[in-house]
């Protein structure tokens, strides 16, 4: 070897790269899904790992899952429906307040956890490369997970109350569709914007409580708004009103979905999506250098 | 997408960091705009951790790493494994990698050894099955057989490293990355790593690999790349960087060296004998002059290093130190160095306790003479000593 290799280089730093070489990042739907559906099994691993850790140490297990929504509902059965008069169209209150709290519950776990989720899983993310939207995806699965139990116990109820499921259910897939959307799309935007202001982590709470009373969960959608014209853009602004509302007529009224509300709730979410997924990945090139 | 499968290609990568960090509160973000808004620029601070890297890389060819800590060795390992992205450049690696940045990363503390593999597995793009049929091997080769079914709490970081190490090592990356995480097993597990880093090399996997074990990089790697403060210093085959880098240790060393004191040395020589440069199993003469401050008895130790504070050997000699100067002379009769540049270190040591004169190295001597055998790369790192040798076969 000559020797001119094997002497260090002296050379100065140069103050910056040129601004022709800076790296920028592309967003492309076509690549980053199929990315993402390559690693389904990572999301499972994860969601399970999530799962078990959850339930390993805890005392009670697996009825976490449950308590949740079933307190809530004793606590707006007990306290609330003496204090308003709730509009519940001949269907007992727990029921009628329980088929309100599962999607909630789902909803405020999944950004609650899924928000938290690139934060808490750093050392994940500080050292293996994955796509980064697994995180928030498996926390969905979690709270999905947890809303398996708990709509198990809504069997009961309706057991309990010798009440049967409208044939109508058969929308329900369709509400769901639209409540999984809206879920994922807010977590995924939550989850980035936490990664760099992480305060916002405390807000979360307070905001999904906040949240709760501006749903109609507790109480019909004619309680808050009362006025049917602004109903369809109350349901833009909170596509969660939609989807309780729908869950409630065709599970225990009967009734097919409200189209003029789920319709602006379904642009809401697919926009809602799209502003998330776009978010995420804007924010990602940085995720690993601030976590 | 055209190169192929286990090549690295690196192009002009810039790389840079907040200066301030860990500050991503609200109201710190707030008060950063407020201050920008005032006009202040002063603000933007940031940190070059990688400056214009270039790094390219052949399917089946193994790199060492090195450099001083904060040199922007991981950062570059971070880059590479997409972990992290580049603020300005090209990073492009085709083929899976297997990636093991920190001891027991991608683990969780609540799962058991076993859940882990798999998570590990599936972090690297491993379906289970592929997991499932090494299984064995993977715990087999981390030895925690006893311990797969415990929580990963309860293992000791040893045993974190050595299950995360063999899952890197087995799962067939094309590419494999290693950091600085071997220094956690023991020494004969270390020895296990180098040698499966070996054998993954041989089925044509890629390496890179970071270490302050100099040795260990020598002994994998044909490759090796100095950074220094985020700059590629030298890219050279592994012996010419790596001597580059010993010098570079040496020299920052030897401008640290204390004076003043009540004890100094005034000069140093080292030759063979007459005139002549040292030669291998030939006379080496060393003589000191010292000036001394104190009239007490002292122990003075010299020997010879490659670099480090850990010389090949070491002589000692009682000296009764006297104010005014003194001078002691050495000679070694056969000088059991093969060919290469040294280092001659010393220190006077009170008697009792302490030292009058700290353990430093003081001057630099080349050795002419006979060049070692080489063995095969890596069984053992090039011998520091040259041993005077006959040899005999017969059939008996």
């Amino acid at each position: 070897m000559p020797e001119a290799v094997a002497s260090p280089r002296t050379a100065e730093r140069p103050p910056a790269p040129p601004p022709e070489l800076l790296f920028r990042r592309r967003i492309r739907l076509r690549r980053s899904l199929p990315e993402l559906w390559r690693s389904r099994e990572l999301i499972r691993t994860l969601a399970e790992r999530e799962v078990r850790a959850r339930y390993k140490q805890a005392f009670l297990g697996a009825s976490w899952a449950v308590i949740t929504p079933i307190v809530l509902m004793v606590v707006f059965t007990v306290f609330l429906k003496r204090v308003a008069k709730i509009d519940t169209g001949n269907v007992p209150y727990p029921l009628f307040s329980y088929v309100g709290l599962l999607p909630w519950t789902f909803f405020s776990t999944s950004v609650n956890t899924g928000g938290q989720s690139l934060v808490s899983n750093s050392s994940l993310l500080n050292k293996v490369y994955c796509p980064r939207e697994v995180f928030p995806v498996a926390s969905v699965f979690v709270a999905g997970f947890d809303a398996i139990i708990s709509t198990g116990v809504l069997g009961l109820l309706f057991v309990i109350y010798t009440f049967a499921p409208k044939v109508t259910s058969l929308w329900v897939p369709v509400l769901f569709v639209l409540q999984l959307g809206f879920t994922v799309g807010v977590t995924l935007f939550l989850s980035g914007i936490v990664v760099y202001l992480r305060d916002l982590r405390q807000a979360l709470s307070i905001l999904l409580q906040l949240g709760l009373f501006a749903t109609p969960v507790a109480y019909g959608i004619d309680g808050i708004v009362p006025n049917p014209f602004w109903r369809p853009i109350y349901c833009a602004l909170n596509p969660l009103a939609a989807v309780i509302d729908g869950y409630r007529r065709v599970v225990l009224l009967g009734l097919p979905p409200r189209w003029e509300l789920v319709a602006p709730a379904a642009v809401t979410t697919v926009l809602i999506l799209f502003l998330g997924y776009t978010v995420f990945k804007r924010l990602e090139t940085g995720f690993a250098d601030v976590a | 997408m055209s190169l192929p499968k286990g090549s690295i290609e690196v192009d002009h990568l810039w790389k840079r960091f907040k200066a301030d960090r860990g500050k991503a509160q609200i109201r710190d973000k707030v008060a950063r705009a407020r201050s920008r808004a005032a006009g202040n620029k002063a603000d933007r601070g940031w940190r070059w951790a990688l400056s214009d890297v270039e790094l390219k890389v052949e399917p089946g060819a193994s790199v060492g790493l090195f450099g001083a800590n904060g040199s922007g060795k991981s950062t570059l390992l971070k880059v590479l494994c997409g972990v992290m992205y580049p603020y300005a450049g090209h990073v492009e690696v085709s083929g899976r990698i297997g990636a093991l940045i920190e001891v027991s990363s991608g683990m969780h503390p609540e799962l058991t050894g076993r859940e882990n593999t798999y998570l590990f597995g599936s972090l690297l793009g491993l379906p289970r099955s592929v997991v499932a049929r090494r299984f064995d091997e993977i715990v087999a080769f981390a030895e925690v057989e006893n311990a797969i079914d415990r929580q990963l709490k309860f293992y000791s970081s040893g045993m974190k490293m050595r299950l995360g190490f063999s899952v890197a090592a087995f799962l067939e990356p094309q590419v494999m990355l290693v950091d600085e995480v071997l220094a956690v097993g023991d020494a004969s597990f270390q020895q296990k790593c180098i040698d499966r880093m070996r054998a993954v090399l041989n089925e044509g996997t890629t390496l890179v690999f970071v270490s302050h074990d100099l040795a260990a990089i020598e002994a994998t790697c044909a490759r090796g790349m100095w950074l220094h403060n985020g700059l590629v210093q030298i890219d050279a085959p592994v012996s010419d960087s790596l001597g580059a880098y010993r010098r570079s240790i040496e020299e920052s060393a030897e401008s640290a060296q204390a004076a003043g004191g009540p004890l100094k040395l005034l000069k140093v020589e080292v030759g063979g004998s007459g005139d002549e440069p040292p030669r291998t199993q030939e006379p080496l003469e060393l003589r000191f002059v010292l000036e001394s401050e104190l009239d007490e008895q002292g122990l003075l130790f010299t020997g010879v290093s490659e670099g480090t504070a850990s010389p090949i050997f070491l002589i000692t000699r009682a000296v009764s130190l006297t104010p005014g100067q003194i001078e002691v002379r050495a000679t070694i009769d056969h000088l059991p160095l093969p060919r290469g540049r040294f280092y001659l270190w010393l220190g006077i040591a009170r008697k009792g306790r302490g030292q009058n004169l700290p353990w430093q190295p003081v001057t630099r001597f080349d050795v002419e003479g006979g060049l070692l055998d080489q063995g095969p790369q890596g069984i053992v790192r090039l011998a520091p000593v040259h041993v005077a040798v006959e040899w005999e076969t017969a059939r008996p």
